[in-house]
């Protein structure tokens, strides 16, 4: 019975966010053209995805947390509570963007014998990540908002919702960011 | 006040910097097989949703392990019976999920007038493949996460997550390749 209650609770879940994972990778597919213009783009796109999925997450939970502490809730939302968890994951964000910028660059020259555009490299992941945090943040402070109001339990529902549109998120701002560095560089 | 964004920037920076370590190699591996993905543009699509499915089944085995583990029904015992039950319906929920999604997968890509180069059975074979041993090794991690964490006295909650995406990454890319290599396209 325990058994068959996670595959009727998570299955759907799962799938839900396998079709997340299907727009994401078809975004991939689209920038094949642009991985081969752009030595080094492919090498910083798991790191990314990663970053984005570990800050967004752990900001949801926080949120969780600090809602079942009685810290924010639907009425006392824009508090400093919340401002300094929105300042955390923007700085973190801007930290290890700039990290895996340097990281692949260095990887690249020494696995490879490829040389990248440290610049251009650097600048795409740089705003990538930064505008993906931007974004995911306001959507998570949205989603929340949204749970608090309907009374539901934030932590059932901000993991899966932001493992399904954190990537494809972060993949349009990968996109984005590596044509507009291509086309200003 | 709780929340301070400094102690959010100086707890979250160790393990992301080690997650990204890790996602850069994972990064690499695209690069080193990036000719294939170029003319197969179908595992483009596809890595997104191995590597998301992979970390979805470790994360929702290692959050009930870890509640199990708190509240006191699963023991910190190998035969423990919840915990068997647990990782054998977490490995068939992958299965399920990776052939149903395999499937979408290769209707999405042709619907959408992608090159192709594989057919249907060859590239269910090489989901399936990557799928079964990835679900395999990740939740045999989670449940290894857990129960190392809990008896450490740290929380399962705050580990097994970044551990299980981190590896499942870079162990999902690794395997695609193996299985692509092994139907010899």
């Amino acid at each position: 019975m325990y058994a068959k209650e996670m595959l009727k609770q998570s299955l759907p879940l799962l799938i839900f966010c396998g079709l997340g994972g299907i727009v994401a990778g078809s975004t991939l597919s689209v920038m094949a053209d642009i991985i081969q213009n752009i030595p080094g783009l492919i090498v910083v796109i798991p790191a990314i995805i990663a970053l984005r999925g570990n800050i967004s997450t752990a900001f949801g939970s926080r949120l969780g947390s600090a809602y079942h502490l009685g810290i924010i809730d639907a009425e006392n939302m824009w508090n400093n509570e919340l401002k300094q968890n929105v300042i955390g994951s923007l700085v973190l964000s801007f930290l290890i963007s700039t990290i895996i910028g340097i990281l692949a660059y260095g990887t690249t020259i020494l696995f490879f014998d490829v040389h990248p555009d440290p610049l251009k490299l650097i600048s795409i992941v740089l705003l990538a990540g930064i505008i993906s945090a931007i974004i995911l943040t306001l959507m998570t402070i949205v989603i929340i908002f949204i749970v608090f109001k309907r009374g539901y339990d934030p932590d059932n529902i901000t993991g899966p919702a932001l493992a399904t549109f954190g990537d494809i998120v972060t993949m349009f701002c990968i996109f984005g960011s590596a044509i507009l560095v291509e086309v200003i560089m | 006040m709780i929340y301070n964004w400094k102690k959010i920037v100086r707890f979250g920076l160790p393990l992301l910097t080690l997650c990204i370590f890790i996602e850069i190699f994972a990064g690499q591996m695209l690069h080193l097989g990036q000719k294939t993905l170029v003319v197969f543009p179908i595992f483009l699509i596809s890595i997104p949703v191995i590597n998301g499915v992979g970390g979805n089944i470790g994360s929702i085995l290692g959050a009930r392990l870890a509640s199990g583990l708190h509240v006191g029904y699963i023991s910190l015992n190998v035969k423990d019976e919840k915990m068997r039950e647990n990782l054998i319906t977490a490995i068939l929920m992958g299965i399920i999920t990776y052939a149903i999604l395999a499937i979408l997968i290769y209707y999405v890509a042709s619907f959408g007038g992608i090159q192709m180069g594989i057919s249907l059975i060859e590239f269910i074979s090489v989901i399936l493949g990557v799928g079964v041993l990835l679900v395999c090794v990740i939740s045999l991690i989670s449940v290894f996460t857990a129960f190392w964490s809990f008896k450490k006295g740290l929380d399962p909650d705050d580990i097994v997550a970044p551990v299980v995406t981190t590896i499942g990454d870079t162990l999902g890319i690794m395997l695609l390749f193996l299985f692509i290599g092994a139907v010899g396209i």
